[in-house]
């Protein structure tokens, strides 16, 4: 119920306002004399409606202009000097208020407005008054403040009783009395006077002894037996009453302003530069988490280690190992910056492990010129995790040491120099590690492209190929060539190394493969030749192995030759065989001894023959007691499965190769190509 | 982790390393740091011992492959010796017969520098 009314009050609180001002407005046209006492009571209460409303809806109004407490000091005082200068002029074209008794249309309509006037006013001043009083409170002093408003409207009402007895005066008083006490007890909560800055306190200091003398005055003149008084106690006692414990408010509130203020004077400057540390360390706990440049922010730490430390300068520097890098300086050149570094830190490591504070000038004996030499300088160390990653230097021209405060505040901006920097590391390590992910990425795509998309495939001819990338690429490779004359070339190779490197490598290959297998049809000599080519574009610890061959897809006969690659498996019958004819690795050695070395084999296939070639993804897998799948277990699976079409065959293999290495992560890729001929020759 | 140990040690003017464990792409850094250190010391006549040598991978071949030519154009060389089966197979596989001198004693490899 309460808070309905106050709901009510609030989000109507102009409409409220306009409602009652045009009632009292019409009300003392049409009655312009409150002669009987129920016209008075009327009177009385819609006035102070008015008062109320306008102070609700001034009060909500005056909530947005809390931040700055001496504008609503100010806008309160321009209003006191408003009262003054009409009640001033009032006096002196009115003259004595005996003078004038005429009733008249124009002079109502006159006194109401001159009303309005004054009850804008002190709802105004009342209201700086409410802010004031709740500004910077730690504990809700609401109580108070209420108290002494329900007293501000006993004193208001108390002058209704006075209209049927006279002698009633002495409640009047006592609540009046009473007010005033509770005035002068809520004036002290003067908090928010301690947060100005020191240059407002001064200004703080004159602008309160002015208005508080000029609260007394208005006081003093509604009080004396004037015109204006006249117009205000004819038209509501209670008003009157009211307008003067504004004034008294006004009065005992500004002069304990004044008071206040001028004891806080030599305090100002401390509580200043307070303040600045305060805001200076939240503004770097936001830059820390911004801005990712770490020289950036050691400029930012610099500056405000300057400013807030009362040094004339400040440098930072970064050490890693044994290397000092000057990060940034404010206020010294980067030349003397670093020659007094040295001097402080010499050779020895990690001589200041905690902040120290140095007599420079006994230091250095020996100025050149007339150069200016630093009395003292603080010297706070970058520690994280026990590691001192740099030093925060501030220094000072000036005699008197840095205070215990002064030395704190430096350790707090270089520890937050310290996590700034250790971020920083963090942030670059983290793009360290997406760029190579990235290029893993990159590598993935190139031997995605590299590989072929369709098999060649014919009645004779049968073939299945599949390929498993490691998790780090690999690099191994196949490829089959349409030759012409029924002729088939294929190549299953493997560049050592793994990463971007191989897989560029692994492009490279595939390219000679592809424009040599159409000019050279004979696969000893087209190997030479790769090998001849690939001299000089790889590295010396790079090789490659590789099995080029040819079938004749009508004759069945297979030419092929291997550079130093596993050997082919050729499945006949019951019967398995190793085919490895004698060749060195590709670019493992670019002597003649490469082409005398290379021999080739030819092999007629026989119906149901199947040839299988495989990288050593395959043989060299490892199980988890580090043994190598090798070649009896695939040559086995090959005989088993030999009935089976090809692709069960590549999975048996498979499964076979998962089940047997599997606590053990690939480390290599796979390579299958399994071909099978089906013709009876 | 797999793990791997390297020693090097001086026979007469022959400077033998003994590798240990497995060599693949992970460990073949130490046995570089071995090489780098035997170039600065002017050792070009080297036998590598495998005879507690577990495994090798390309990349632990590469090592060989990126110093045997400094070694060779300086009046030395790098033998093995003592090779397990299944690491020989490895080599044999990439023909490094016919590239290396590959000896069953370490004894053998040292003598035929002397000579």
């Amino acid at each position: 119920m309460n808070n309905q009314i106050k709901n009510f009050a609030r989000s109507r609180g102009l409409e409220n306002a306009i409602l009652v001002s045009i009632l009292l407005f019409l009300f003392n046209l049409i009655f312009p004399l409150h002669d009987s006492t129920l016209l008075a009571i009327i009177n009385e209460i819609l006035v102070f409606l008015t008062v109320f409303f306008l102070f609700n809806y001034i009060h909500q109004f005056l909530k947005s202009k809390v931040d700055s407490p001496l504008t609503l000091v100010l806008n309160g005082g321009i209003l006191a000097a408003l009262i003054f200068f009409i009640v001033s002029i009032s006096k002196a074209i009115l003259g004595s208020p005996d003078n004038n008794k005429g009733v008249g249309f124009f002079n109502s309509i006159f006194s109401i407005l001159l009303i309005f006037v004054f009850i804008g006013s002190v709802d105004y001043i009342f209201s700086t008054f409410r802010e004031l009083f709740f500004l910077r409170q730690k504990k809700d002093p609401k109580m108070f403040f209420n108290t002494m408003l329900v007293f501000f409207t006993l004193s208001y009402f108390s002058n209704i009783f006075l209209l049927f007895d006279s002698t009633f005066d002495y409640a009047r008083d006592a609540f009046y009395v009473v007010t005033i006490v509770l005035i002068f007890l809520n004036s002290l909560r003067v908090a928010w006077i301690a947060f100005l800055p020191k240059k407002q306190k001064y200004y703080l200091l004159i602008i309160s002894v002015v208005l508080s003398i000029l609260y007394g005055l208005n006081f003093a003149m509604i009080g004396d037996n004037n015109v204006m008084r006249k117009i205000i106690f004819t038209f509501s006692p209670g008003l009157h009453t009211l307008i003067n414990l504004v004034m008294i408010y006004g009065s005992i509130y500004l002069g304990i302003i004044f008071f206040t203020t001028l004891f806080h004077l030599p305090t100002a400057e401390a509580f200043d530069s307070k303040s600045e540390e305060v805001s200076s360390l939240m503004d770097l706990t936001k830059l820390i988490t911004q801005v990712f440049d770490f020289k950036e922010l050691a400029q930012t730490i610099t500056s405000i280690t300057t400013r807030v430390c009362n040094s004339d300068s400040a440098w930072l520097i970064t050490k890693r190992g044994k290397n000092i890098e000057l990060s940034s300086v404010h206020k010294i050149g980067f030349v003397d910056a670093d020659r007094i570094t040295n001097n402080l830190l010499g050779t020895g490591e990690n001589d200041y492990d905690t902040i120290e504070i140095i007599q420079y000038d006994l230091m250095n004996q020996n100025p050149k010129g007339n150069e200016q030499i630093y009395k003292s300088i603080a010297i706070a160390p970058l520690k994280v995790h026990g590691k001192i990653n740099g030093y925060l230097f501030a220094a000072r021209y000036r005699e008197n040491d840095f205070d215990q405060d002064e030395k704190k505040s430096v350790q707090a901006f270089a520890d937050y120099a310290a996590v700034a920097l250790e971020n920083a590391k963090l942030i670059e390590e983290s793009i360290e590690k997406e760029r190579l992910e990235k290029e893993l990425d990159v590598a993935r795509d190139i031997q995605k492209k590299i590989l072929p998309n369709t098999i060649p495939c014919s009645d004779e001819l049968k073939i299945s190929a599949l390929f498993v990338p490691a998790f780090e690429v690999g690099g191994d490779y196949y490829d089959f060539f349409e030759l012409g004359n029924d002729c088939l070339g294929f190549v299953v190779a493997d560049v050592s190394g793994k990463g971007i490197s191989s897989a560029f490598i692994m492009a490279e290959v595939k390219g000679v493969f592809e424009s040599l297998s159409k000019i050279i049809s004979n696969p000893r000599e087209l190997l030479i030749k790769v090998n001849d080519t690939l001299k000089g574009s790889l590295d010396k610890k790079n090789f490659v192995t590789a099995i080029y061959g040819i079938i004749n897809k009508k004759s069945g006969i297979l030419n092929f030759a291997r550079a130093g690659h596993t050997p082919i498996l050729l499945c006949s019958g019951e019967k398995i065989d190793r085919l490895q004819p004698a060749g060195v690795g590709l670019a493992l050695d670019y002597s003649p001894g490469f082409a005398s070395s290379l021999k080739e084999m030819e092999i007629q296939l026989k119906n149901n023959d199947i040839i299988l070639c495989y990288s050593d993804g395959i043989t060299e897998a490892k199980n988890n007691k580090e043994e190598d799948f090798g070649y009896e277990r695939l040559e086995s699976l090959v005989l088993k499965n030999r009935d089976k079409n090809l692709d069960s065959i590549s999975n048996e293999i498979m499964k076979e190769l998962s089940l047997f290495s599997r606590n053990h992560s690939q480390h290599d890729d796979i390579t299958l190509v399994i071909f099978k001929w089906n013709k009876n020759n | 982790m797999a793990d791997f140990n390297v020693n090097l040690r001086g026979v007469g003017s022959v400077s033998v390393i003994d590798v240990k464990g497995y060599l693949d792409a992970h460990t073949a850094p130490e046995l570089e740091n071995v090489f780098n250190k035997l170039l600065d010391g002017r050792q070009y006549k080297v036998v590598v011992n495998f005879n507690e040598l577990k495994y090798i991978s390309s990349a632990g071949l590469g090592v060989f492959m990126a110093y045997v030519e400094t070694m060779r154009e300086n009046m030395g060389d790098i033998k093995f010796s003592n090779m397990k089966e299944n690491v020989y197979n490895i080599f044999d596989l990439l023909g490094f017969p016919i590239l290396y001198e590959f000896y069953n004693e370490e004894h053998e490899a040292v003598q035929k520098f002397n000579n």
